[in-house]
């Protein structure tokens, strides 16, 4: 019977092993992209479920074998250099579960971050010590072994158990959330959305800290995001608070070369942007809490068989619940002077369009009657564009959104400017959007080395494409520094709780 | 040993083959089974290509301009009132590119004097013309249209080229008016004459133009 169990729980090993690196390593080439080298042996989709329950898998099952050990001292017989590689294999594999552990519930301390992928690596290198030699010592008896359990002694009660154990395990961590508490404020209190935290209730909101990870070009890859609320019945206003060493403003200027005007890019091409961009704040909210942004995470270059696929093989954000899910998309330069976030929100699979190069998914914009920004070329090329509008002579071009009345529509041979200026690609056709999509005011500013973020939304609204903000309202956060997608992200889901 | 060697050996190689050679998703864009892209000097595109100026509609044998937003007498914010060989209402919409404001025929003559895409029968469209665009919403708060062809349409009335049509409502006073396509809520209403509304004009292409018998499916155009 001792045979059978080791049996048992070796092979169930191993599956959650494979199942465990293989989604985890997709997971990581979200910001490693070398491991894009090997995507075509990457899952793709859902694959934070996946990784989450083959963890849980090998976590229930270690801590099983532990016990297993304790009881039954020898179970095989092993040569020194296997016992050793057996060492390395329990080290790497703890440390795994430890640092995984500690990030699913976002504890696991900034420096120690790198621990999780690194023990990934390292157990790539423990199976090829220890499957693959045993395979080249034993052969075909190798596999025999291990995986040949006689159908009388399958010990079916421990395995049972132990898929429960499993199941519990994961209904629990999946939906396990941190809180934010919201602080009630008087209907009568004027809160001004100017990315000034000086009203006198701010000093006073409850003030929550959560740790996001993996953005491009943060330092490490890390920002820790301060967040309060205040809530007046009508509105809640949200004051986030992160740290980004440089204020990045530069979207995608235009530079001017000997054979035109060109856009400066390092990733636009392939929507995946990381030189040439503004400085972004996402705010996810959804009715549910689950793992891997509530669900809505579906990774690889085409996730969907029959949707296109991505450009970035990084993949697509989609709610395919029948559930919305509500994203409030701040943009430094292309909403900040609207004081507004971009209402966005992720639904179900939209139809691709014939024309459309870059196809979204399930993340759309919610409706607008009028307004918007639009960008100063008149066709987007790699090599070479015609701005829209030029400057007029007097105006300062430094600034990041080139100002309507203070341009005209480019003509050739009005075009005098030398090689080598620069030219803001955003124009503001409107003051603001119109509608659905202007649901959310909000306005940052940056300060020494801070972006403070103000903002506000009715608690109701009337759209479709909107999550009402009550109590056990799920939030999720991410940071941007100069990307276009590759945001920073945490792992467990922010509940909003309303004082009374 | 060696035989154990030589299966890893393998094992390996497929795993390299599977990791280079295995096919990557396609990313060319499928061709639309009734529009294509027209550049401004007639030339045809293909769907990711641009800047476009026409639509080729191989369903009516037309070509549909295009709106823009670089304010050229083609831009989707100007308005025109409806005005035709002297019936309706002139100059009582919206452009720049006039020194009066803008009607329908103001339209209609810059354009054919453009050639744009190297034609100048340029039209207002018929009802049944502009009403076979209408088509639902791509995606939420957009226009009744394929707006990944025909951009910058906005959420408005679209004059058609027929006149006398009878007013009703808070118009009835009016006597007549013409018709005109709402791809805001994908309906056709008469509208008076002196209305300021938005303009796609059509143009239809002879049996013996080239462009009559482009398929879209047309391997001569290649996307850069």
């Amino acid at each position: 019977m001792r045979r059978s169990i080791f049996a048992v729980l070796h092979t169930l090993s191993i599956v959650a092993i494979s199942f465990s690196l293989l989604s985890g390593l997709r997971i990581a080439s979200l910001d490693k992209s070398y491991l894009l080298s090997i995507t075509t042996l990457l899952p793709e989709g859902q694959v934070h479920s996946l990784h989450l329950i083959s963890g849980i898998s090998l976590l229930v099952l270690s801590c099983y074998y532990g016990y297993f050990k304790l009881s039954h001292r020898t179970v095989t017989t092993q040569t020194r250099y296997h016992k050793l590689v057996t060492w390395f294999g329990y080290v790497i594999i703890l440390t795994s579960l430890l640092s995984g552990v500690l990030l699913r519930l976002d504890w696991l301390p900034q420096p120690l971050l790198p621990l999780h992928y690194f023990s990934a690596l390292a157990l790539l290198l423990y199976l090829l010590l220890h499957s693959w030699v045993y395979a080249l010592q034993l052969g075909r008896n190798a596999f025999k072994k291990i995986l040949f359990i006689p159908l009388k002694r399958f010990p079916l009660r421990l395995t049972g158990v132990l898929i429960l154990c499993i199941c519990v395990l994961y209904y629990y961590v999946q939906s396990s959330t941190h809180t934010l508490s919201v602080s009630a404020i008087s209907a009568d209190v004027l809160m001004e959305i100017d990315g000034y935290d000086d009203e006198p209730q701010w000093q006073d909101a409850t003030l929550f800290f959560v740790d996001t990870n993996h953005g491009a070009n943060f330092v490490d890859g890390y920002a820790q995001v301060a967040i309060k609320a205040l809530s007046n019945g009508q509105e809640t206003f949200f004051l986030f608070r992160w740290a980004d060493p440089t204020q990045s403003l530069n979207h995608l200027p235009l530079v001017k070369t000997e054979s035109g005007w060109k856009v400066q890019e390092n990733g636009f091409y392939h929507f995946d942007e990381q030189s040439y961009y503004e400085d972004k704040f996402a705010v996810m909210l959804s009715n549910s809490c689950s793992f891997g942004a509530d669900g809505t995470s579906y990774l690889g270059k085409q996730p969907f068989n029959s949707s296109p696929a991505n450009w970035h093989s990084k993949g697509y954000h989609a709610s395919l619940d029948g559930k919305i899910r509500d994203l409030w998309h701040w943009k430094a330069v292309r909403t900040n002077d609207m004081v507004l976030a971009d209402d966005n929100f992720i639904g179900p699979l939209v139809k691709p369009l014939n024309a459309e190069r870059r196809y979204k998914a399930g993340y759309q914009t919610d409706g607008k009657e009028s307004g918007s920004y639009v960008m100063n070329w008149q066709w987007y090329s790699k090599n070479q564009i015609t701005p829209k509008r030029l400057p007029n002579q007097n105006i300062d071009i430094s600034h990041p959104v080139l100002p309507w009345f203070g341009s005209h529509p480019y003509q050739k041979a009005h075009d005098t400017y030398p090689i080598g200026t620069q030219l803001s690609s955003v124009l503001y056709r409107s003051n603001r959007f119109e509608g659905d999509r202007a649901d959310v005011r909000a306005k940052g500013r940056w300060h020494d080395g801070y972006w403070t973020l103000e903002l506000v939304r009715k608690n109701k609204t009337d759209s479709a494409h909107d999550i009402a903000l009550s109590n056990h309202t799920c939030m999720w956060v991410s940071a941007f520094d100069r990307s276009q997608i590759a945001h920073t992200r945490h792992q467990r889901a922010i509940k909003l709780r309303y004082a009374l | 040993m060696i035989k154990r060697l030589l299966i890893s050996l393998l094992v390996a190689t497929v795993l390299y083959g599977i990791v280079h050679f295995y096919p990557a998703p396609s990313m060319q864009p499928t061709p639309h089974a009734r529009y294509t892209k027209i550049a401004a000097n007639g030339v045809p595109l293909t769907p990711w290509q641009g800047p476009w100026a026409c639509v080729l509609d191989r369903k009516l044998n037309v070509l549909w301009e295009v709106k823009t937003d670089n304010e050229s007498i083609h831009d989707g914010y100007w308005t025109y009132s409806w005005f035709l060989h002297e019936k309706g209402q002139e100059n009582f919409g919206d452009c720049y590119f006039e020194s009066q404001r803008c009607d329908t025929q103001d339209l209609i003559e810059r354009t054919n004097i453009q050639t744009l895409c190297g034609q100048n029968n340029w039209r207002l469209p018929t009802e049944q013309e502009l009403a076979s665009l209408i088509q639902s919403p791509s995606r939420p708060g957009r226009a009744h249209i394929a707006d990944d062809y025909f951009s910058y349409i906005n959420q408005g009335d679209y004059w058609t080229s027929q006149s006398d049509s009878r007013l009703s409502r808070q118009f009835k006073h009016l006597k007549l008016g013409a018709k005109a396509i709402n791809f805001h809520s994908g309906t056709v209403n008469a509208l008076p004459y002196r209305n300021a509304a938005f303009v796609i004009l059509v143009s239809s292409l002879t049996k013996t133009h080239p462009l009559s018998q482009f398929s879209s499916r047309d391997n001569s155009i290649k996307q850069k």
